[in-house]
């Protein structure tokens, strides 16, 4: 693999320190300003790493890696990093907590205007929105595991009252985010003559067959989601279509809306989570919120959320809300991704949205939600290879494996980025709101590597191996080269010289996807690697005959013999005792092992011929 | 400033660290003084070429004041009296460095009022005389130990310190843990002293000594297997050290293994650096952090 995760990790580490650590205190903000998003991105930069991967961990200054540490060291010396990153983690709590409580996940500078020069207002800037809630978990949930380990080291009181209340702010905060997402789920409802019905009609229809037998059909692949919606989803946003889905002709949707959904109900819990504040998103789901959304959740089912016990009695309840509509989502959009028997609607590029829009991005994130479903029904190696040719043909298309001098429109997915609309947004005064989403490059590193650890099949997951080195080498030149966020990213320019932009600014937004994909790459390259049958029958074979010969060395040679032949043949069965430890987990080691072995049992029988005089 | 120099074993490089420690904060302008409370073997006037100090003085020695009462205890002003030519002539700059040795020949002796008190004196009048007073106690729990416990509680407005000195080994960190920590440690007759646990146990920091350092390049020689097994190992130790409460969070400063150091115990000047070539600059370097820190209330802020 090309990707070094840990020099990678470190060498940002050291950039970010530099950049973020200034005049005693944490300095929020690059490129799109400061807003509840980019804030937690940045700090994610370093507490994801420290999250996931035991050799970044900084909560025990005792056992913390040496190059770990001073990669760190604008921060401060070993025990003052942990501290002064404390510090950073409460103040970016408390400055998104309202005065009465209340925790904001407003988009803030992340909102732009439909058309721009259009000038948006405050109250707009203000409105919650999924990817805030869904950072907020993560990083949350990254905190509590902190906290957890860094409260029984501190004995100082001042320290410990610190942790204390970072640890009851960030608890509070995870107990708002997870029902921020409750509220933004959305379930949208249509009838198959509907535009929208059409075109969710187009999409699974590859093989151009009857409406009507395709609408039946369709029904019936989703009947068992359709049920658990109807029956399952009763509190939050989502739950007062059900009565509609049982309707003959219906079609629907399922996943996250931009925000809060326009009526949602509020969520009952007896946790402190301040006002719920009215929705205004249209209700429908938002393919790019859906995603963001799945991966929060599926951090707060994860097996460290678990086994560190992370949530109490309360969050566990919403936690349980959260993964019904996580499973029902996710099988939602596998099912219609690879509906039919012939061309899988997501082998047709691009994807397209029942609201008519059409990106490959949206394949992308299709794709994700295919691969999680494929983990949790344990799809073979050729459906999942299937989907490998997907990302393959993406990185064509997006002009990351095939280049092109012309500065030409595919290149609007790298900069400035897609921008798709919020639906609502407007309601409260104001233009309407568009997202942008610039992190095609990044997402498909991390869902390549992803799914390269699911293959079990050697020549594939090279393949994809392959193709996850030629994109780590688009975004190594996407690195900022100069000034103060030099080793940083995005300097799209640096790829696409065609772009004629040039970034001064890191933006925390890229950085924080490109470290996710080093932490994936970590994850694969500590997987136990992958063990070819045929060299285990080729190691076995090998080890027969060495073992063969040396057993007859042993009973032929001589007993009285110099003491160098004596240590060579006890040697040559150390050796050979390696190969054989190790023939199950490495056949290619214990092949290489007994290579050497057989050739130095060669030279002795060799040397004997000699003797006698024939070859 | 007092600060006790203890460790659990012999051959810790105690001695030879803390008056380099000494030695480095006179020549950063400070006056130092040291006090060789090694009763049972007082051979600190070695390390500072003393001639007529070598294991101690004939008579007027620190066993002298404290067992006998004489007045007061002999004192040797280095910048005048060592045998090295470095070592001859204060440099411009540097502060006082004055030696306090034993009595040639004579062994340990027990704790009885008399001398705890002659101890308080010794102590409180070196504190107000100098900046950094150095108290270089005997290996193990001693009767050394047990006497400046019992002075230091009686003197709750003189700021004392502790560097326990252990090397990066197994034996050497569970020693070191258990010299603080354990029965009859410093923390536990400490408190049968009178002293608050939690302020001890603040002021009481560890050093690592004769430290192989991986990454440095004296490990050249090392074969690659060689290096990958001691990097295990190191892994290893540090866990140790962290369930030993001997980590990270409570150590002062790291000395490396020094050839120099490994083969004679003297005093490092930049002269063994930079003209003679024998010793490391990153030892100079480590003890010169470590004379600094040892002072620097900022350094003694634990988690």
């Amino acid at each position: 693999m090309q990707i070094q995760p840990r020099q990678q990790l470190l060498d940002i580490w050291r950039a970010i320190a530099r950049l973020s650590y200034a005049d005693g205190g944490w300095r929020f903000g690059g490129r799109d300003g400061t807003n509840s998003i980019s804030d937690a991105e940045q700090l994610l930069c370093l507490m994801a790493p420290a999250t996931e991967i035991p050799l970044f961990r900084l909560d025990n200054p005792d056992a913390a890696n040496r190059d770990v540490l001073d990669a760190l060291d604008a921060l401060g010396d070993d025990i003052q990093v942990p501290q002064r990153l404390m510090e950073a983690l409460t103040s970016y709590i408390k400055r998104y907590t309202a005065p009465d409580g209340t925790p904001s996940f407003s988009g803030g500078s992340y909102f732009r205007p439909e058309f721009e020069g259009e000038e948006i207002k405050i109250e707009q800037r203000e409105l919650d929105v999924v990817d805030s809630f869904s950072i907020s978990v993560t990083l949350m949930l990254a905190i509590l595991g902190f906290t957890q380990i860094f409260r029984q080291i501190v004995t100082r009181p001042r320290l410990i009252e610190q942790v204390i209340e970072l640890e009851t702010r960030a608890s509070q905060r995870l107990t708002a985010a997870m029902v921020g997402l409750l509220r933004s789920f959305s379930v949208n409802v249509f009838s198959a003559d509907e535009p929208y019905g059409r075109e969710l009609l187009r999409t699974v229809n590859q093989e151009r067959r009857p409406t009507l037998q395709v609408v039946e059909e369709l029904r019936e692949a989703l009947r068992e989601i359709n049920a658990r919606l109807r029956d399952d989803v009763t509190i939050g946003s989502g739950a007062a279509e059900g009565s509609e889905l049982d309707l003959p002709n219906r079609l629907f949707e399922c996943g996250w809306s931009w925000g809060l959904v326009t009526d949602a109900p509020q969520i009952e819990t007896t946790s402190e989570v301040g006002v719920q504040r009215a929705g205004v998103a249209q209700n429908a789901p938002y393919l790019y919120f859906t995603t963001v959304a799945l991966d929060a959740i599926q951090a707060l089912s994860s097996e460290r959320t678990r086994l560190l016990g992370l949530l109490d009695e309360g969050q566990l309840k919403l936690a349980q809300a959260l993964q019904l509509r996580f499973e029902l989502t996710r099988s939602y959009w596998a099912t219609v991704a690879t509906f039919g028997s012939a061309r899988w609607p997501l082998e047709d590029l691009p994807w397209r949205t029942t609201d008519g829009v059409e990106f490959d991005y949206f394949s992308l994130l299709v794709s994700g939600m295919v691969v999680q479903n494929m983990v949790a029904v344990r799809a073979t190696n050729a459906d999942l290879t299937r989907v490998a040719g997907v990302l393959d043909e993406l990185a064509n298309r997006s002009r990351i494996t095939r280049r092109s001098s012309e500065r030409e429109p595919a290149l609007d997915v790298h900069h400035p980025g897609l921008r798709f609309v919020l639906e609502g947004s407007e309601s409260v005064g104001g233009p309407r709101l568009a997202w942008t989403v610039a992190d095609i490059s990044p997402l498909l590193l991390k869902r390549t590597l992803n799914l390269a650890s699911l293959l079990s099949d050697g020549t594939s997951r090279s393949r994809l191996l392959d193709l996850s080195g030629e994109l780590w080498k688009h975004l190594q030149e996407r690195l900022i080269a100069d000034g103060p966020p030099h080793g940083l990213w995005d300097q799209p320019a640096g790829a696409f010289p065609q772009l004629n932009v040039k970034m001064t600014e890191a933006s925390w937004y890229y950085t924080k996807r490109v470290v996710d994909c080093l932490v994936t790459a970590a994850r694969v390259i500590n997987e136990p690697p992958l063990r070819s049958e045929v060299l285990a029958q080729l190691a076995a074979e090998l080890l027969n005959e060495a073992d063969h010969l040396y057993d007859r060395e042993r009973l032929n040679g001589s007993t009285y013999s110099g003491q160098s032949l004596r240590e060579e043949l006890k040697q040559i069965g150390v050796e050979l005792e390696r190969a054989r430890t190790v023939r199950r987990e490495r056949p290619g080691v214990a092949v290489a092992v007994t290579q050497e072995v057989l050739r130095r049992l060669d030279h002795l029988s060799a040397a004997r011929r000699a003797n006698i005089g024939r070859s | 400033m007092l600060v006790f120099a203890t460790s659990d074993k012999g051959g810790t490089g105690r001695t030879v660290t803390s008056s380099n420690v000494a030695y480095r904060h006179a020549l950063q302008g400070g006056d130092c003084c040291y006090l060789d409370f090694d009763f049972g073997s007082p051979t600190s006037g070695a390390i500072f070429d003393l001639p007529g100090a070598f294991a101690g003085v004939p008579e007027e020695g620190l066993h002298s004041y404290l067992v006998d009462g004489v007045a007061a205890p002999r004192r040797i002003d280095i910048w005048t009296e060592s045998e090295r030519d470095v070592l001859r002539g204060r440099p411009a700059g540097a502060g006082r460095l004055t030696l306090f040795p034993g009595d040639r020949g004579r062994g340990e002796f027990q704790a009885h009022p008399g001398i705890v008190g002659r101890c308080i004196d010794l102590l409180v009048r070196a504190d107000e005389e100098f900046d950094l007073v150095i108290v270089d106690l005997s290996a193990g729990r001693s009767y050394a130990t047990e006497i400046v416990l019992a002075a230091t509680a009686a003197l709750p407005g003189v700021k004392a310190r502790w560097l326990v000195f252990h090397r990066w080994t197994r034996q050497h960190i569970i020693a070191a843990s258990g010299l603080v920590h354990g029965n009859q440690g410093i923390l536990e007759s400490g408190v049968q002293h009178g002293h608050d646990p939690a302020a001890l146990k603040d002021a009481i920091r560890f050093v690592r000594t004769a430290v192989v350092d991986l990454a440095s390049p004296d490990q050249a020689g090392l074969r690659p297997e060689q290096l990958a097994w001691l990097d295990v190992c190191n892994g290893r130790l540090q866990e140790l050290a962290s369930r030993h409460k001997v980590g990270r969070t409570t150590v002062l400063g790291e000395i490396p293994l020094d050839p120099v150091l490994q083969w004679q115990e003297q005093l490092l000047s930049n002269d063994d650096v930079w003209l003679h070539r024998t010793a490391n600059q990153r030892t100079v370097d480590a003890f010169d952090e470590l004379a600094k820190k040892v002072v620097d209330d900022s350094a003694w802020i634990g988690l």
